[in-house]
This record gives C-alpha cells, structure tokens and sequence, in this order.
C-alpha cells in the first residue's frame, strides 16, 4: 500500500499501523465523499442571471452615463464642455446652446451631449470634472446590442429617470426579467425582492 | 370490444396457445420484443444518465447544473443530442477512415450484447391468458463469463479509435485503457470468483436466486465487493482511474479526434458500461431484484441501480484521478494478490 501514499519520504519508510489502517478501511477517502455529500445538500450559490437574477451593483459602480436633473426637475447639464475636455478618449461631444426658457440652471443648456460607449473605458474623469454635478456613472451594465448605432447615446435617453433609484444601496441580487427587444437586450428587475447567498 | 366478449375470445386463445407450433412462434417473437425493448431502453439511458450527472456535479460544486432548457433543465440532453447530431462529423485527413469510422461502433456493440444475460427481475405472469414471461433475454448458464468476457471486447473500440485518428494524444489514450483493462480485467474477474464459489453457479439468475432472503453476498464478501468495485471504476474508464480520457495531460484521450455522432458513440458506450457494471454490482453483490415485498422486484432492482449509479457520480467528483504508475500499482500490487487471498479464503471457509 506505500505507492498509495502520497506523504513525503521521511514518513513512507516508517508506515505507522494507523496509517495502514487508515489506508485499508479507506477512511480519507470515505472523509472525503462525506464532503462531497454535505455539499450537495447545501445552497447552491448560482447568480440565475439573466433568466431570474441580476445583480444591482453599489452605488459607487461606474456604468453608463447619466445626465440629472435638480429637485425641481431643472437640467443641471450648463454644457460647459469641461467633460468633454477632460475625457482621456475623447468620446463625448457637447454642443451648447444658448436658452432662455428655464429648461436648465443657467441660461445656457447642451444642445447635443452625446458619448460613444465604443471609446468609453468607464473611468470617470468626466464625472469628476462635472462642475454642477450633473453627469454620473449610473448603474445600468448591460450595454451590448445588436448594432454599432446603438453604443452612441445621446443626451435625450440619459436624462430620463434611471430604472434603479439613485437612493438605491445596491449590493444586492434582486429578481429579474429577461427582455429580448429588437435593438438589445434587457434584463428588467425588480428591487422588491432580494436575495443574499452570503 | 366489451369485458365479455374478451372473456368469451379466452377459450380460443388457449386452444391456439397449446398448440407446439404457436408457442415457438410466440416465444421467438417474445424474444424479439424483449430484445427491441432492452436496446431501445439501453440506447435512451444516457440521456437521463448525462443530466443526472451533470445535476450531480453541479450540487457537489454548489452550482445548479443544467437550468435553461425546459424546467429545472431537463431538456438539456435532448438539446445535446440534437447539437451532436447536427454538428460536422471531421475526420482528420491523415486518419485511418475505414478504422476511424469503425471505431465507436466496435466500442459500442459489446457493451450493448452485455445485456443479452442480464437478468432485470424474476418471471412474471401475464394475467388472463396464464403466460410466464421472464425477464431476461437469455438464461445462459455461462452468464457472468460472458458479460466479462463481452464488455472486456469493447476496449477494442478504444484502442482501434485512439490509433486510426494519428495522433498521439489519441494513441496514448487508447494504449493507456488497454493496459488498464488487463490489469484490471484480472482483479475484477478475481472479485467474482468469489461470488461465483458462495453460489455455486456460473448463471447470473442463479446468483440472484441464491441472495434472496437478504443472503446479499456483500454480507459474505465485503473485500470482494471492495476489489470488484475499485476494478469496476477502473474498467469503466471512471475518476479516479479515467486516465484513457484524462484531461490534464491528453486533451480528450482516445476520442479527441472524433466529433458529431461518432463521439456520442464513445460517450453511449461510457455510459451504459456505467450502467452495464452497476448492475453487475447489484446483482452480484446487493441481492439484484430481492427486496421487500411491498414494491415489485423490477422497482428494487432500478433503485438499487440508480443508487449505484449516483455512487459512481459521486466519486467522480470527490477524487482526483491517479497517476499512471500508481493506477498499474494499485491493480498489479495490491488488488490481484488481495483478491487471490479473497479466493483463497473464501475456499478454505467452504470446505
Ligand atoms: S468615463 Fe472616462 S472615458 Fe468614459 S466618457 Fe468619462 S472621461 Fe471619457
Ligand atoms: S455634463 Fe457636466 S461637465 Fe459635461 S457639459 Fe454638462 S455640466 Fe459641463
């Protein structure tokens, strides 16, 4: 029984009688199927994403860009240009314009924003350079789509409300919908109920 | 046709079913049906067989397993089944064709002619017209040489295919299970003389016969049955002795060159030599289809089989796999002298 050993050679010269026994009755390896077994009974820690599951990341996630508005639902967006400035990849344009009708917090708004997640390394100097805090990296993640048309959004989609609240912690799995469109696809969740397998 | 009109045809059947002619012609047709319903069966196995094993390796790994195809994944095998059929069936321009193709069906055919003598439940009695039906194809009085004797052919197949596709990962996993199957062939045969010693008969009914009662032989041969499953997961090319395919060091062993259906060949015939040596276990060890009497012989039998068969799972996915070397230790040094004790002692205690 020594081949079966695999202790180094100081041990398998003097094989002690427990050893032996251990050997003959099999017991590490009866051990080890004993292992095996708890295991299978236990919570099984599959993240059933995107059938069921998707999981919300913290609040500090660097997604997709979004644009925000002020309490009383004013753009914060001046369209002073500093992101696009500060953008190592160059992949956001703005156009300012200038506007009268109270649509922003100045009297000046963007006229286009737009980014090109194509170029996009998600590291949020933009958002630090943000003057009024109006661009944010948000929390939505699923970004392939079926044409290259699709990876350049534009001011018009950011600005609507975001599908996970901003108040939101996150951290969590949450239950999910698949949504299969025509552009992308989707998986739709709902915060209200969650998960932990920790 | 009403209750009564059946009872009134019963009559004439007898008369027809007295008559010698009728009764070979029923009995060669019995065969023929018996023999349809255990291929087919045997050929659809490895389906439930692949998502067991698949659900098995998820829950020991804390996963789920199959999910996505129908509920709970149960669709998955069928899912397979239609990728394998569909997929390209390559065969490398340097292989051998006519071996190459031939390959998986030599692998195939024994593991399937095993099941001719496997006996799946005592005779049963078909009500109204009195017709005992057993529930083996064939009694042989030989039964358990020629079940050894066919599933060692079926490493023919291995060999025949690891050396047509030329390549040397393939060469060296087909040399690999021939070496294997001798040295384990021995042990595993060894196991069963012991058996065979105890019962006194070579026929596989017999040996059933024998336990009823609960007289299962792992009561009277507990090493034997070590020796003849250790020698079984080695024949059957399983962890911790499935070097023939061992991933580590040799991609795919003997079938990495095949592809399409001519791999679901090798892995059907992985599959039912699972299923083909657990049964030989539960027959020879765990009494075959004795049981209590509250279920049917042929429900004790399948349990008894499943439960093997999840056993085999199970350390599959709880062992590392062996070294080459201390494989053919294992099987030259400690098995076939135990199991020559085993017969040894088994013998002194008869007389
Ligand atoms: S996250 Fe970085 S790369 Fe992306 S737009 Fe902002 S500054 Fe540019
Ligand atoms: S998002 Fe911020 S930095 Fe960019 S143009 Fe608007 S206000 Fe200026």
């Amino acid at each position: 029984m020594n081949e079966l050993s695999t202790d180094n050679h100081k041990n398998s010269s003097s094989l002690s009688i427990k050893d032996l026994l251990k050997k003959v009755f099999f017991i590490d390896l009866i051990q080890g199927l004993f292992i095996t077994f708890n295991y299978t009974f236990t919570k099984t820690i599959t993240e059933r994403y995107p059938d069921d599951e998707k999981w919300i990341p913290y609040k500090r996630f660097r997604g997709l860009h979004t644009l925000n508005r002020n309490k009383e639902g004013k753009e914060l967006c001046v369209g002073c240009e500093l992101c696009q400035k500060s953008c190592p990849t160059q992949c956001i344009t703005v156009i300012p314009m200038e506007d009268k009708t109270g649509k922003g917090i100045a009297d000046r708004i963007a006229y286009r924003w737009e980014i090109n997640l194509l170029r996009c390394m998600f590291c949020g100097l933009c958002e630090d350079a943000c003057p009024t805090e109006a661009l944010k990296l948000g929390r939505e993640y699923e970004l392939a789509s079926f044409s290259m048309q699709r990876q350049i959004r534009s001011k018009e989609e950011l600005i609507k409300p975001q599908p996970i609240p901003v108040e939101f912690e996150g951290g969590v799995i949450v239950r999910a919908t698949l949504e299969k469109g025509d552009k992308e696809i989707k998986v739709k969740p709902d915060l209200s109920v969650q998960k932990r397998w920790w | 046709m009403g209750q009564e009109e059946i009872r009134g045809l019963l009559p004439v059947l007898e008369l027809y079913l007295s008559n010698p002619l009728v009764i070979m012609m029923l009995e060669i047709l019995l065969i023929f049906i018996k023999v349809v319903v255990v291929t087919l069966v045997v050929f659809s196995l490895p389906l439930p067989l692949t998502y067991m094993e698949r659900k098995v390796a998820g829950h020991i790994q804390v996963r789920l397993g199959p999910m996505r195809v129908g509920p709970h994944g149960i669709l998955q095998p069928l899912a397979d089944m239609i990728k394998l059929f569909f997929k390209e069936d390559i065969i490398p321009s340097k292989a051998d064709p006519w071996l190459f193709r031939i390959a998986p069906v030599i692998s195939m055919v024994p593991v399937f002619a095993v099941f001719a003598t496997i006996p799946f439940g005592d005779k049963i009695t078909i009500p109204f017209i009195n017709y005992e039906v057993s529930m083996y194809i064939s009694d042989m009085n030989v039964g358990i040489l020629y079940v050894l004797a066919i599933a060692g052919l079926s490493v023919y197949g291995i060999i025949l295919g690891g050396w047509a596709s030329n390549s040397k990962y393939a060469l060296l996993g087909g040399l690999r299970s021939s070496a294997q199957m001798i040295s384990y062939e021995l042990a595993l045969s060894f196991a069963c003389i012991g058996v065979v010693m105890i019962v006194n008969s070579l026929s596989l009914v017999d040996i059933v016969k024998a336990q009823s009662g609960w007289h299962w032989n792992i009561f009277y041969q507990p090493v034997g049955f070590v020796i003849f499953f250790i020698a079984g997961l080695a024949e059957i090319n399983r962890i911790p002795f499935d070097l023939p395919e061992d991933e580590g060091t040799l991609g795919a062993g003997y079938h990495s060159e095949y592809s399409s259906m001519r791999f679901a060949f090798f892995m059907l015939t992985e599959y039912v030599a699972m299923v083909s040596m657990s049964i030989l276990a539960v027959l020879l060890f765990f009494g075959g289809w004795n049981g209590p009497s509250f279920l049917p012989g042929i429900i004790w039998f399948v349990i008894k089989v499943v439960l093997c068969i999840y056993f085999f799972m199970w350390t599959r996915f709880t062992f590392p796999r062996y070294r080459y070397d201390q494989l053919m230790s294992i099987g030259w040094k400690v098995l076939l002298p135990l199991s020559l004790l085993n017969i040894l002692i088994t013998g002194l205690i008869i007389i």
